[in-house]
């Protein structure tokens, strides 16, 4: 004989489950999971709404289990998370991670915004901010020296697929113009692309919009970054990026402000270790202001 | 009103008729009346000094063959006369359910309600009997209020049985034999209802939530922050571990031992070759890695061949590979070497635990590790052999480890973001004229604090290759995946603290010495 009971412990899993798994599906419905992570972490978390709520159904069918010892803490480990993705916090923004601009946040630090005293180490930092330019981005060597590695794996990655050397799938592109008008949504992955194949895109005008980067412990008085948040694999590493821009008058500019660039791709020089790699830059002939842009842009 | 039953649990000649008779013949008891069941006869008899207990007992035959009987004859007793509680001796090899399927019988359900289950246990045999008894004696642990120990002489022995029995019951209390004044107070102390412990730790959360941000806030630290990387980095990870738990729950519960024993390759080097191969096709990062690992340790496989397989997975797989090529634009310095890196290091720390074997078992819960999964799933895997059976178990071995781990993964979690969003300024202004050696430690060291996923630590390390040497890096993609805040947490959910030290040390060493190695003979 079985005998049958209330099990507050069973319901209270199933409860954890059922809401972690209610979750997911909002963040990935409503799109706002990209504020977290990157598009290419949608299906897993499909996947992670889907075994919750399947073991929810599962523990259905133990809900009246007797049970004498109960616990509870350990859904604290879908609780802790739950709360904090409910309770009221905002995206991080530009404010949060260039504050003091960036300060030690280019990339992973994050740490400026509202900390920036905790930043001791000013110079160094400062360095590092040089990666916006850079990021995600700048290798010279695989451009140059192995174009044809450069271009298969490309195709293997679906998005980059070309036939003629050029991603003709990427929109904004215009070949007999020699003109790239960059979409707020793929930024990313036209920077991507663009410092993967420099060579392709030399003298084409280039027009993007992001916000004005300056610093001038790292850029000189006629470099600037329109340089969007991007984030590479989570929240955790967002950063700017972006590429170089040569204007004479970016004293003009107010830091954070957004633009909207436009200029010829030509093949600039970028330190790195004491040696001298090609970098995509962008000598500017027109600014304009523009419409801040809420979203963060992925590489890929 | 109900009356209140306490029972006691334990294997037979573990001492509970002797307990019984200690506790229930107290002199200031003897105005208590309590009807005492026994379903079990052993050696001892029950004797009431005071003539103020009522005893009955049952036969292991008759409660297999007429519970309704048993239920009956219950109800008659508590009819007739007039008890304060009801104590109850259970069979030491007799599944807990059933007594609780007496229990709440309907007859008896509302005259009786079960109150305090005390696990009585023989120090000197429990682990030897809970490797081969079957079911019913981790169940009677797991389903005990508090433990009871006997034949106990030396703290050893003592912190020996607790570790073994809070293996099975986390958090449990166990008392000495004679130590008689912490028992009465347990036996009747007041007990939290965990539910509502957990109402009012959430409730009390979401305040301290409102409170706390912007007095953090008013101290410069960036809470707002914090919490989104947390959320970043925890919904990165967690889909990782859900395959993970999911995937080591299929070994552990599909796999029968045997084939895994008979087919595996008994030499180390090809047991090594299989773990890399295995690792290169399994597309995880570490927090997919842990659990698989810990199902591998407890199905047999060699520890050495075991930890090659944990320490290269999360490096050498096509996700990894492929994420680095991305971060490092094509480096394919970066790329080969993060992958032969990899290889030698995860082989040098295997080799570590085959050269110097510890005598201590890694699992913490030491032989018995390998027979249960503490996961309230107390049938034996091979035991179990129709699918649905199988496939429930599977369920519910795949959550407890999902809880089990997960614990680790937030907290760990939790410290990484912190260390994130405000400890790497220190970790570069540390950098500042540092010698080569130095550079890589320090990354290295990072690494371990930032507990990074492996399939997205490239980029993080890119954004340091202005500062550090390419050799740092190296260390830093190397050692990272293999041990961080994060991974040791997730590891103390199943293995021995110094197990643990083992791992981290080896495998501290090896990635030093292999990244600093090749870059001495120019290979960065």
């Amino acid at each position: 004989m079985q005998a049958r009971a209330f099990n507050p412990q069973i319901f209270l899993e199933l409860l954890c489950f059922l809401a972690f798994a209610a979750l997911m599906l909002f963040l990935v419905l409503s799109g706002k999971y990209l504020s977290y992570v990157t598009p290419r972490m949608e299906p897993y978390l499909w996947f992670s709404a889907i075994v919750m709520a399947l073991w929810a159904f599962i523990g259905l069918g133990r809900l009246f289990r007797p049970q004498h010892k109960l616990r509870s803490s350990h859904c604290f480990v879908l609780a802790v998370p739950i709360l904090l993705l409910v309770l009221p916090h905002s995206p991080l923004s530009t404010a949060d991670l260039s504050g003091s601009l960036i300060g030690g946040s280019a990339i992973s630090g994050l740490s400026s915004g509202a900390s920036g005293s905790l930043n001791s180490s000013v110079s160094a930092a400062a360095a590092k901010t040089e990666a916006p330019a850079a990021v995600i981005v700048e290798n010279a060597d695989a451009a140059t020296e192995a174009p044809a590695a450069e271009v298969k794996l490309s195709n293997s990655n679906a998005s980059y697929g070309s036939t003629d050397g050029y991603a003709n799938d990427l929109p904004g592109l215009d070949v007999q113009g020699k003109k790239i008008t960059v979409p707020d949504d793929y930024f990313g992955a036209w920077i991507s692309e663009i410092c993967m194949n420099m060579n392709l895109y030399e003298g084409y005008t280039v027009v993007m919009t992001g916000f004005v980067f300056k610093d001038p412990t790292m850029l000189k008085e006629d470099e600037f970054v329109p340089a969007r948040l991007m984030m590479s694999c989570c929240v955790a590493d967002l950063s700017p990026a972006g590429l170089l821009c040569k204007y004479d008058k970016v004293s003009e500019l107010e830091a954070e402000s957004w633009v909207t660039v436009e200029g010829t791709l030509f093949i600039g020089k970028y330190e790195f270790d004491g040696q001298f790699y090609d970098d995509p830059q962008i000598s500017v002939t027109k600014i304009t202001p523009a419409q801040a842009i809420e979203a963060y842009s992925y590489p890929f | 009103m109900a009356l209140p039953i306490y029972v006691a649990t334990g294997f037979l000649d573990s001492g509970k008729t002797t307990f019984l008779n200690n506790l229930l013949n107290r002199g200031d008891w003897h105005d208590v009346k309590m009807l005492v069941l026994q379903f079990e006869s052993g050696d001892e008899e029950f004797h009431s000094r005071h003539e103020n207990c009522q005893s009955a007992s049952f036969s292991k035959k008759d409660l297999e063959q007429r519970p309704e009987q048993i239920v009956e004859s219950i109800r008659r007793e508590l009819e007739a006369g007039e008890f304060d509680e009801i104590w109850i001796e259970w069979n030491g090899v007799a599944p807990f359910s059933q007594l609780q399927a007496l229990l709440l019988h309907p007859k008896l359900h509302s005259l009786a309600t079960l109150k305090r289950v005390i696990h009585i246990a023989d120090g000197k045999n429990l682990e030897s009997l809970l490797g081969r008894t079957g079911g019913a004696l981790p169940e009677q642990i797991a389903n005990s209020d508090f433990a009871v120990v006997r034949n106990v002489h030396y703290p050893d022995d003592f912190k020996r049985v607790k570790r073994l029995l809070s293996g099975i019951n986390p958090g449990i209390a166990v008392y000495e034999f004679n130590a008689s004044n912490d028992l009465y107070k347990q036996i009747f102390a007041k007990r939290a209802n965990p539910v509502s412990f957990f109402i009012l730790t959430l409730i009390l959360a979401v305040e301290l939530y409102f409170v706390a941000r912007p007095a953090l806030e008013g101290f410069k630290i960036p809470f707002n922050t914090i919490v989104n990387v947390f959320l970043g980095i925890l919904l990165q990870a967690v889909p990782f571990l859900l395959i993970g738990v999911l995937l080591s729950s299929f070994i552990q519960i599909f796999i029968p031992q045997r084939a895994i024993e008979s087919r595996f390759p008994k030499s180390l080097g090809l047991g090594m070759l299989a773990a890399i191969i295995g690792g290169f096709c399994l597309p995880v990062c570490d927090c997919a890695s842990i659990p698989i690992f810990r199902s591998l340790v407890r199905k047999g496989i060699p520890l050495p061949v075991a930890v090659t397989f944990m320490a290269a997975a999360p490096i050498i797989n096509p996700v990894v590979i492929l994420s680095t090529y991305y971060a490092f634009t094509g480096n394919m310095t970066v790329v080969v070497g993060r992958v032969a890196l990899g290889i030698i290091v995860s082989v040098a720390t295997g080799l570590a635990f085959a050269l110097w074997p510890s005598k201590k078992p890694p699992l913490s819960g030491g032989a018995l590790d390998r027979l249960m999964c503490g996961c309230g799933c107390y049938e034996d895997a091979e035991s179990i052999t129709s699918f649905s059976g199988k496939a429930g178990l599977f369920i519910r071995h795949s959550q407890a480890e999902f809880f089990s781990v997960g614990k680790y993964l937030v907290i760990g979690t939790f410290i990484a973001s912190i260390f994130q969003v405000i400890g790497t300024g220190a970790f570069r202004s540390a950098q500042s004229g540092a010698g080569l050696a130095f550079s890589i430690i320090i990354m290295m060291v990072m690494a371990f604090a930032l507990s990074l996923c492996s399939s997205s630590d490239a980029v993080i390390a890119r954004s340091f290759s202005n500062q550090f040497p390419l050799a740092a890096i190296m260390g830093f993609l190397v050692f990272g995946p293999i041990m961080d805040i994060k991974n040791a947490m997730m590891l103390s959910s199943g293995f021995s603290k110094s197990f643990i030290a083992k791992l981290l040390l080896a495998s501290f060493i090896a990635s030093f010495a292999a990244v600093f190695l090749i870059s001495a003979f120019g290979g960065f």
